[in-house]
């Protein structure tokens, strides 16, 4: 799933949100503690940006507390609080850039970086990793997103659909034409050189 | 079973097909230039992104987190007192200007007329927004994460 647990995990966080409803801070503080790195980071995979990723990241803790009461128990938690983050990440996206939901470029290019722990990093082209950068950001959002959580959070296809409340099958489509189109940005800039 | 052989390509190289999906992707690959072309396209994508990972915030940005939402839902909290605050002495300044105007013999009827009219026209509005809002409440999953 997007945090890293398993249905035990899952049940707990539909606990914490039960608990939270009755305004129990200290259930919020737990959840807030178990996901706000992977909220973060899917804001940032989304979004582009630190400071950004950084603030939709906690409106969307904010908007669970708020909303705890409508919280529908017999769905888990993450898909809720992804579609939450998602939805922050979009109107974050639209309304700072004119091409709809798509990155802009703000000069962060900190991001995303080469993983110096992995010994492929070394030998990594680092134009390669720079035309990434940039044509992710030129991606359509839902393009981006099953990249960002196929390729960066390393989910299997099954949690994929689960969280996105799609079919394998669409999955499997929606990956393979956003590495196309990720693939054939890449090329572009790369042609441009 | 997937039935597009190029929407299988993803499936293959996350080895996410089934056997036999395996089997029958391998065998068109085999017999299809342009699909190996892909193939290795995607490999190569990968290889890129295997080595990527997204940037991290300090430890004392970490640290700090709680406590920064624990502010702003306390804020929060101080928002809904302050709005309920100043509902209630508006509406309690509108029903005295109200009750003086319609006790003052000394204002004209026609602005008695036009205020009362203006008056209930807003409270209509008011009534009619908040009405639409409800519904779309009531009928939404998870009103409150849609913008």
């Amino acid at each position: 799933m997007i945090s890293e647990g398993n249905d035990k995990t899952m049940d707990t966080d539909m606990a914490l949100v039960t608990e939270i409803r009755k305004g129990d801070k200290k259930a919020f503080a737990e959840l807030v503690e178990r996901h706000k790195k992977t909220a973060f980071r899917i804001a940032l995979g989304l979004v582009g940006n630190k400071d950004d990723a950084f603030d939709i990241s906690q409106e969307a803790f904010l908007r669970v507390y708020r909303s705890a009461s409508t919280y529908d128990e017999k769905q888990p938690f993450q898909p809720w609080f992804y579609t939450i983050i998602a939805n922050l990440s979009r109107t974050w996206l639209r309304r700072r850039s004119r091409r709809e939901n798509r990155m802009v470029d703000l000069d962060d290019v900190s991001w995303l970086l080469v993983d110096n722990r992995t010994p492929e990093a070394a030998v990594i082209n680092k134009e390669k990793v720079a035309d990434l950068r940039q044509a992710l950001k030129e991606l359509s959002f839902e393009d981006r997103e099953i990249i960002m959580l196929q390729h960066f959070r390393g989910m299997s296809y099954d949690e994929i659909a689960q969280l996105l409340s799609i079919p394998k099958g669409t999955v499997m489509s929606r990956l393979y034409y956003a590495r196309k189109k990720l693939a054939g940005l890449m090329r572009l800039k790369n042609g441009e050189k | 079973m997937v039935k597009n052989r190029r929407e299988m390509l993803a499936g293959y190289v996350d080895g996410e097909l089934s056997d036999e999906e395996r089997q029958a992707f391998e065998a068109a690959l085999a017999q299809d230039p342009e699909l190996r072309a892909e193939l290795e396209e995607f490999k190569r994508l990968q290889e890129v992104t295997g080595v990527m990972q997204y940037a991290d915030l300090p430890d004392e940005v970490w640290d700090n987190y709680w406590q920064s939402i624990y502010r702003k839902t306390e804020r929060g909290f101080g928002w809904i007192l302050l709005s309920l605050g100043a509902i209630i002495l508006l509406c309690f300044g509108l029903y005295e200007v109200m009750r003086e105007l319609y006790v003052d013999s000394q204002i004209p009827l026609w602005v008695k007329i036009g205020v009362t009219a203006g008056g209930v026209g807003f409270i209509i509005l008011l009534v009619s927004y908040i009405r639409e809002r409800l519904f779309a409440y009531n009928r939404t999953r998870y009103k409150e994460v849609i913008k």
